[in-house]
């Protein structure tokens, strides 16, 4: 590397003077003294041979012409003075009196080495990064030959070759072959190898190492929890209350209309149980999923309407499936916009069935159905829970699918909450259901193409934090209790989602915004004066998200000053 | 006890409604009992200080509204049917205020109108 870069970018003298010793005899192993005698020529020496070296660095091509040029002159000194005076006393002069160089050469190799070293020594002058010389600074007591360090005169190259024996006996881990004669350039190679794994490793970005891979599973559970605890504690007691109100719409009065409203029925009946149903097998398929829920029909439905909704509903939802078609279209353009409308029109969908028969409901909960239906279809199959991957969350968003990749856990839990809007007021309307928590949270609506997957991922989501919140309870759960806590969760997400609605109206706005979510972590204090949201996106949210949710995090170190 | 004045004027006045609860519905109070009252009042009202001036700032206002009241108690439904109410009472108020207003103010130029006209009428006569 030394060479190469010797070679390609700087005719140094080293390059010029490697030349020189390989086509030049191989002399013996100048003696200290006749090296100190040689020195005092060399002084005389030095400034023309500087004078030749700073004009070998000028000149990019002529290195072979400088080299013949500083062997005449080596030689015209060499026959000027003593027998000595050959170009290798020259370099070694010219060693002497250069600044140390810490390149370590075998003693056995002193004499090609000698040259190398002045070279390496007049290289390292001429503006070398000072990484070779700390490597083998580092590296002085290793192994020495104790007899090398006798040697006072020679302490520089000492130095070198100690490190060289250190090399040699391959202390460090990436050893290079040590050549005797191209040490020169393989410890300085070596040098350079020592050098750069070190600042390469040290330059990668230490930010992306700092968080645990399954931090994110774990949070969920755990953020989850804090927020159920805060948010539970915040509610008062008359909230539960009111979500209880008995809307006076008995199912014995809309099962006297139950002929009329029979596909309602059916198509609730088989919905319950499809929920329910979904529990044991989430399958994509839509047949799979009748056949599941009526057998889960059987096996669940305490009422016996349901029962026989469910078995007229199975002609229906065969008819159901073939109108699917047409809903996917519309799949396409339902907005964050949809959601609220969505929310509103499922309260008109209340106050509808608490006033008339379910013939007007039906109507506004098949139109609501179908607009549920687009993000259903859009939740598809593929949709899973919140917590499992926002990727398939975002599959079943038709807002942002891009966006759900990349939004944090409690902005994928607004999306679920599309479609908490539709049980609640299926609550209200089958008041009279309470033995069966499951059963009394499904609507009775009108059984419409495309909403039994939107069932089904409904029960799945709260199915799955229920599953989570087992797992951190870290001992076994009666069903009973899975069952209180997927009730929690549910109020927990309706709350939820009509404070979002709120806040956003309140900015008289239609579209909930990530400002209307730190709004309400605030309320929830997870958010207060001395936690920021960023930090909590810190904290919690792996690293891909905090570069999207927090500006500073990507905006490049740029400041554009105010102007 | 950042307050302590402020906290001890909430105390007295928690004391009150708890006697006045007492006598209604025959049946003590405590003293720790009024005090944890007053201790979780005056903490609530600081909550929902906190919270009326976060609801303004997302509103992008700097006055706190009665739309931010009102969302303040939406979650107790007969506290914010109460509040609507008195809302619009004051509402409804400040209107017929206001057309009172309007009346003196429009009586009132009459009346100067009609003075100076007598002033004019007597010193003409």
């Amino acid at each position: 590397m030394a060479d190469s870069y010797s070679r390609d970018s700087e005719p140094t003298t080293r390059t010029l003077l490697r030349r020189v010793l390989d086509t030049a005899d191989p002399r013996t192993p100048r003696r200290p003294r006749s090296a100190r005698t040689d020195v005092q020529r060399a002084l005389l020496q030095t400034p023309s041979s500087r004078r030749l070296r700073s004009q070998t660095k000028t000149t990019a091509r002529r290195c072979s012409n400088r080299a013949r040029s500083v062997d005449r002159l080596a030689h015209v000194q060499a026959s000027g003075h003593l027998e000595e005076q050959t170009p290798r006393t020259l370099l070694k002069n010219i060693l002497l009196t250069a600044p140390e160089s810490s390149i370590l050469m075998p003693e056995s190799v002193v004499k090609p080495v000698l040259a190398p070293q002045v070279v390496q020594a007049s290289r390292r002058e001429s503006g070398r990064g000072s990484l070779e010389l700390q490597l083998p600074e580092l590296e002085p007591p290793t192994t020495l030959a104790p007899g090398l360090l006798a040697l006072g005169r020679r302490k520089q190259r000492l130095r070198l070759s100690v490190f060289q024996q250190g090399v040699d006996l391959g202390l460090p881990p990436s050893q290079e072959p040590h050549g005797n004669a191209d040490a020169s350039s393989l410890t300085s190679s070596l040098n350079l190898t020592f050098a750069t794994p070190l600042q390469t490793q040290s330059v990668k970005r230490p930010g992306l190492a700092r968080r645990p891979p399954t931090r994110r599973a774990v949070d969920v559970g755990t953020l989850l929890q804090d927020l159920r605890d805060t948010s539970l504690a915040l509610a008062p007691p008359d909230t539960v209350l009111e979500d209880t109100q008995p809307f006076s719409q008995p199912l014995v009065g809309r099962s006297a209309s139950v002929h009329h409203s029979l596909p309602c029925r059916s198509h609730s009946g088989a919905k319950d149980v499809e929920r329910a149903a979904s529990r044991r097998t989430w399958s994509s398929g839509l047949g799979l999923q009748n056949n599941g829920a009526g057998k889960a029909a059987q096996l669940l439905a305490g009422k016996v309407e349901e029962v026989d909704a469910l078995a007229m509903g199975f002609p229906n939802i065969s008819s159901n499936i073939s109108g699917e078609d047409g809903v996917e279209p519309l799949q396409n353009g339902v907005g964050e916009e949809a959601e609220e409308r969505m929310e509103e029109s499922l309260r008109e969908v209340e106050k509808a069935a608490e006033a008339q028969g379910s013939a007007r409901a039906e109507e506004l909960e098949g139109h609501i159905e179908v607009t549920e239906a687009e993000g259903s279809w859009g939740a598809v199959e593929a949709k899973e829970p919140e917590g499992s991957s926002g990727d398939e969350d975002t599959s079943g968003r038709t807002a942002s699918p891009e966006l759900a990749s990349s939004t944090p856990e409690f902005l994928r839990a607004r999306r679920l909450q599309f479609l908490e809007p539709a049980p609640p007021p299926s609550t209200a309307v089958l008041p009279s259901e309470p033995p069966e928590p499951l059963l009394a949270r499904l609507p009775p609506k009108p059984r419409i193409p495309g909403s039994r997957p939107r069932q089904d991922p409904y029960k799945t989501g709260l199915n799955h934090y229920a599953k989570l919140f087992s797992f951190y309870a870290k001992m076994p759960m009666e069903k009973k209790a899975v069952e209180m806590v997927e009730k929690c969760l549910d109020k927990y997400f309706q709350h939820l989602c009509d404070d979002l609605e709120v806040f956003a109206a309140h900015a008289g706005r239609k579209t909930v915004r990530p400002e209307d979510l730190e709004l309400l972590m605030r309320r929830q204090g997870l958010v207060s004066d001395q936690v920021s949201l960023h930090v909590l996106v810190e904290r919690h949210l792996p690293l891909e998200y905090r570069q999207q949710l927090i500006p500073c995090a990507f905006s490049g170190n740029t400041v554009f000053p105010a102007q | 006890m950042e307050n302590p004045r402020l906290k001890a004027a909430v105390h007295y006045t928690v004391g009150c409604l708890c006697e006045e609860v007492a006598s209604d519905k025959e049946m003590q109070f405590s003293k720790q009992t009024i005090a944890a009252i007053s201790e979780v009042t005056f903490q609530q009202c600081e909550n929902f200080a906190k919270d009326l001036e976060m609801f303004a700032r997302h509103a992008k206002r700097s006055t706190i509204n009665t739309e931010d009241v009102k969302l303040l108690a939406r979650r107790s439904n007969s506290l914010l049917k109460y509040i609507t109410e008195k809302n619009e009472d004051i509402a409804q108020f400040n209107l017929e205020r206001k057309a009172k207003k309007k009346k003196k103010l429009e009586d009132e130029n009459k009346n100067s109108v009609e003075p100076a006209e007598a002033g004019v009428v007597e010193s003409e006569n």
